[in-house]
């Protein structure tokens, strides 16, 4: 006989799991009948299939098993919350600690993540982010950097049919009038003193997709000296009407005025870019010839591409542009445009991509740090992990006091299944206070939150993803700490427990003090981490950078002031508690104004590779005012006599290879000079680079006048130097910064990563803490009888104390051990960014080694102590 | 009590139920529907239609003996109830009351 052909196994078994006990024999009969049939007439494969398909419709409500009644379950899930509050109370300083611990840890998981959440948002609104990009140089792949020609964008323009739109814009302030300006508007003699202004081209406000409050896109820049400003500031200068067509003058300059063409929206928190002003690109040249002239790279290049466009392709046929650039380079340096041709390529970059994946690429703009994000990322999930860990390692410990409890419940006919549901039950409960307790926590600290990280965030209470996620979460972190306590207390067996032979809890106290080392080691890793941020922080803001900052006042817009600014320093010079003065566009403070120069030795220029090297223009006062150290030779004297002097740098000399600088013969685009001074290498950039070549030419005129006083009394000082300001500039107000002041803000980056790490160590610290005050709480009730024994057989405090402590101090010890290693891969690295850091000396890990050795022994004596003290009989006397 | 309500869909089922005797099961119920009336019905729908109608109390239902056809899975025969044999001629006699009131020739087709 032949074997009748049957249907998948696998299907039959689903229906046996599925369906009620009573359907099943019917439903799968009559499936197996309609089975035979379709196989005789359709074949086998089809057969499988129509049988599957309507087993699955098998899946109606009628048909499924229902797992567990549902009047039982509410009555049992209302035992199990009576249950777990009758526990919860019994315990309170367990509880406290169980529940405390979870909320601290939340609360910073949230911050952290929000903080995550934000930063990974940028430059997310776009309507076409997919196809908006921008154009950025790669040479050699060592060198990456977003500025062009300004021709290139009209050769991009014409030449390639892939690219919908193209826009440029002048993001760098210093460049004639993008950065900060005097500004007012034309019926106003009063200046303000305004910053976030760029120069763009008309089609930058459709690329970047601008959302416009007055005028449109299309034509808002389309006229020459035209400006768009934004919401906040028409809002100030013409309030509560339609500004467009109005004319608003910049540093006085009433040749040049500029004629409002439309009024922007704000740019969002998360965008790249944040302006407030945008001059209009259109027809301007900033010099004649400039617009057709690839010598200087001054343009970042935008471009919205068609949807059809492959931006690898593009890629490659953008390569076209090096020639163009190796055309002009021909002329004057035929070396170096062999160099172009060959290793000059092009990049496009998502708009997406711009704030987090620009490490290597030298733009103005801000930026966020993915290395930052992904620190925080590994931060937020081992506190998180610390709580989790804490509510397990609390959980087990404390099981002696429910073994009872499990075992009657197995003896009145729980199941093992039940007890899970039982005690998941319960660390839903406890999540959820813990959960709702952390977010209040968090929303508290947000205001301080936000200012170290400086963010604007909020919690979105009122999203309509908000409460399913908190929920969600509360879910997660239910199973992940509640599922190994409930099954091992759901393991118990009635008979032991019942009578009592179970040594209560401490079976695997080996895992627990794995965990109890994880915490530590995480803790540890966190304090090396924080104290080497901080000594890093200590070792910048102190080392000797070649200038002295202190007392040094850095008055700004004095070029507004024309001729009257030489008048206006020799006035700050007669003052008393100025002992000097001078002018400079050039402060050596990250992100301020630079000049960036070629220098040769004299008549080498064709043959060697140039020197990139930093051209500042200042007075004969510089020197002396910034407390420079002028190693040899000497400074500028007489203007006129020294108009073709030069002072360098010793970075400058060395990569020239003079060994006697003085009297050298130097020269770059603009001529000879003749060394007359060398100075010692002062940091002009932040200490994550190397101090570069520098030189110093004299100028009378400056856009910044740098006093430095030389008395106490700073208050006196600035009334004394504002009032001779308001003499000369009455419709000016005063603007000025302290050279410290801004030199701390350069490496706010470090002082808020000190912060953070000292925070979130102390946190972890706290968790760890906790857990293991409830742990060792938990030890000494275990051990209580022994103690009460090893007392009346006359052992002392110290005995008991050192028994007690030892287990302790072994873990420390062992976290130490591994916490090392891992704070030393992760330091270096950290360090690594930096060209003068700090070395990570031993010391550290001893300091952190004695503190965290000194807090566990603190939280751990309090139980020991208590234990050692109690009079024997109180332990002894119960049976 | 309240009101049972019986659909046009329970009704064929029923019917089909009552018409085939002592041979109503979820496999000749199906193919019942599908030649008589033309309509095709997957059977998990006919088993739910079924369940309904014992729900509402309007078919009984036992187990049949084993066989060797089918996996040696026993059927499940229906077989009317009083109640639903009630709503069955019901439904019939409003029908013809009904029916009966029509104008000859007033259905035009």
């Amino acid at each position: 006989m032949n074997v009748r052909p049957h249907p998948p196994e696998w299907i039959s078994k689903l229906l046996r799991v599925v369906c009620k006990d009573d359907l099943f024999e019917e439903i799968e009969g009559d499936l197996l009948e309609f089975y035979d049939e379709w196989v005789t007439t359709l074949g086998r494969k089809k057969a499988n299939q129509l049988y599957a398909w309507h087993a699955l419709k098998f899946l109606r409500p009628f048909a499924i098993r229902r797992f567990s009644s549902k009047l039982d379950n509410q009555i049992m899930i209302r035992n199990y919350l009576k249950v777990a509050w009758r526990s919860l109370k019994k315990n309170k300083m367990f509880s406290t600690i169980k529940v405390g611990g979870f909320a601290i840890g939340i609360a910073a998981f949230t911050l952290i993540s929000f903080f995550i959440l934000d930063e990974l948002n940028y430059d997310k609104h776009y309507e076409n982010g997919n196809r908006i990009y921008r154009i950025a140089n790669d040479y050699k792949g060592e060198e990456k950097w977003t500025s062009f020609p300004g021709p290139a964008a009209e050769i991009i323009r014409s030449n390639y049919p892939g690219i919908e739109k193209v826009g440029r814009l002048i993001p760098q302030s210093g460049w004639f009038q993008s950065g900060d300006n005097q500004l007012r508007t034309s019926s106003s003699p009063t200046n303000f003193y305004e910053e976030g202004f760029a120069y763009a081209d008309p089609e930058l406000l459709a690329i970047l997709e601008i959302p416009m409050v007055y005028g449109n896109q299309e034509e808002a820049l389309s006229v020459p000296r035209s400006i768009v400003i934004s919401e906040r500031k028409a809002q100030k200068y013409f309030p509560n009407q339609d500004p467009v067509g109005q004319t608003i003058i910049l540093n006085d300059n009433l040749e040049e005025p500029y004629v409002v063409g439309g009024v922007m929206k704000n740019f969002p928190s998360q965008s790249h870019i944040d302006f407030d002003y945008l001059i209009s690109l259109y027809q301007h040249e900033f010099w004649p010839g400039e617009q057709t002239n690839w010598c200087c790279w001054n343009y970042n290049i935008y471009v919205r591409l068609k949807s059809t466009t492959n931006p690898e392709e593009l890629e490659e046929q953008l390569l076209t542009i090096r020639d163009y650039v190796a055309q002009y380079q021909e002329r004057n340096n035929p070396s170096q445009a062999e160099d172009t041709k060959k290793y000059h390529t092009f990049i496009l970059q998502p708009v997406a991509d711009i704030y987090l994946k620009s490490d290597d690429i030298h733009d103005s703009g801000k930026h966020g740090n993915l290395q930052i994000v992904w620190l925080f990322v590994a931060i937020a999930t081992l506190v998180l992990l610390l709580a989790c860990v804490n509510f397990i390692n609390l959980s087990t410990a404390k099981s002696a006091n429910r073994s009872k409890e499990v075992g009657v419940r197995k003896v009145l006919g729980s199941r093992r299944k039940n007890l899970i549901q039982q005690f998941l039950t319960e660390s839903f409960l406890i999540c959820f206070v813990s959960v709702s307790i952390g977010i209040s926590l968090a929303a508290l600290f947000l205001p301080s939150f936000n200012e170290v990280a400086q963010k604007s965030l909020s919690i979105p209470f009122l999203s309509w993803w908000f409460i399913p996620g908190v929920l969600g979460f509360i879910l997660l972190i239910t199973f992940f700490s509640g599922l190994y306590p409930s099954f091992y207390l759901s393991a118990f067996r009635p008979v032991d427990v019942l009578k009592s032979s179970l040594s209560q809890g401490s079976k695997n106290s080996r895992l627990r003090s794995v965990m109890v080392v994880f915490q530590f080691s995480a803790s540890i890793v966190l304090m090396v981490s924080a104290l080497l941020v901080y000594r890093q922080l200590d070792f910048i803001l102190n080392k000797d950078v070649g200038f002295d900052r202190e007392q040094v006042v850095v008055i700004q817009g004095v070029s507004t002031m024309g001729e009257k600014s030489d008048i206006f320093k020799n006035e700050l010079k007669s003052l008393s508690n100025v002992r000097s003065a001078s002018l400079s566009n050039f402060i050596p403070i990250s992100g301020t104004k630079r000049d960036g120069n070629g220098f040769w030795l004299e008549g080498r220029q064709d043959l060697d590779k140039q020197v990139g090297t930093q051209r500042w223009t200042v007075d004969g006062d510089y020197i002396e005012t910034m407390g420079m150290n002028l190693l040899e030779g000497r400074n500028f004297g007489d203007m006129a006599q020294d108009s073709s002097s030069i002072i360098i740098n010793q970075a400058l000399a060395s990569k020239l290879n003079l060994q006697e600088p003085i009297g050298a013969r130097i020269e770059n685009y603009l001529g000879t000079w003749t060394v007359i001074g060398l100075i010692q290498d002062f940091h002009f950039e932040s200490m994550k680079m190397e101090i570069e070549p520098l030189a110093l030419c004299p100028t009378t005129n400056g856009a910044a006048m740098i006093v430095k006083l030389q008395s106490e009394d700073l208050k006196e000082s600035l009334t004394d130097i504002s009032a001779k300001w308001d003499n000369l500039m009455p419709n000016q107000p005063i603007r000025y910064t302290f050279l410290d002041d801004s030199f701390e803000i350069m490496y706010e980056n470090v002082t808020r990563a000190a912060i953070v790490f000292a925070a979130f160590a102390v946190l972890a610290l706290i968790v760890a803490c906790l857990g293991l005050f409830g742990l060792s709480a938990f030890m000494v009730e275990q051990r209580r009888k022994e103690i009460s024994i090893r007392k009346v057989f006359g052992a002392s405090l110290q005995n008991i104390f050192n028994l007690l402590t030892f287990n302790f101090l072994k873990m420390i010890v062992l976290s130490l051990v591994i916490a090392i290693p891992f704070s030393l891969v992760i330091m270096s690295r950290w360090l690594e960014d930096f060209e003068y850091a700090v070395g990570i000396s031993w010391d550290v890990y001893l300091i952190a080694g004695i503190t965290i050795t000194v807090i566990s022994l603190v939280t751990v004596s309090f139980e020991s102590l208590r234990a050692g003290l109690i009079n024997p009989t109180r332990g002894l006397k119960e049976e | 009590m309240r009101k049972v309500y019986i659909g046009e869909l329970e009704e064929v089922v029923l019917l089909i139920v009552v018409m085939l005797q002592e041979e109503a099961y979820g496999v000749a119920i199906t193919k019942e529907i599908d030649q008589q009336l033309d309509r095709k019905m997957s059977v998990s729908a006919v088993h739910a239609t079924l369940h309904r109608l014992a729900e509402k109390g309007f078919v009984t239902s036992h187990l049949g003996g084993a066989t060797a056809q089918r996996g040696g899975r026993r059927k499940r025969y229906f077989k009317v109830t009083p109640s639903g044999s009630q709503v069955l001629t019901k439904i019939q006699e409003a029908r013809n009351l009904l029916w009966s009131q029509l104008p000859p020739n007033a259905l035009t087709i």
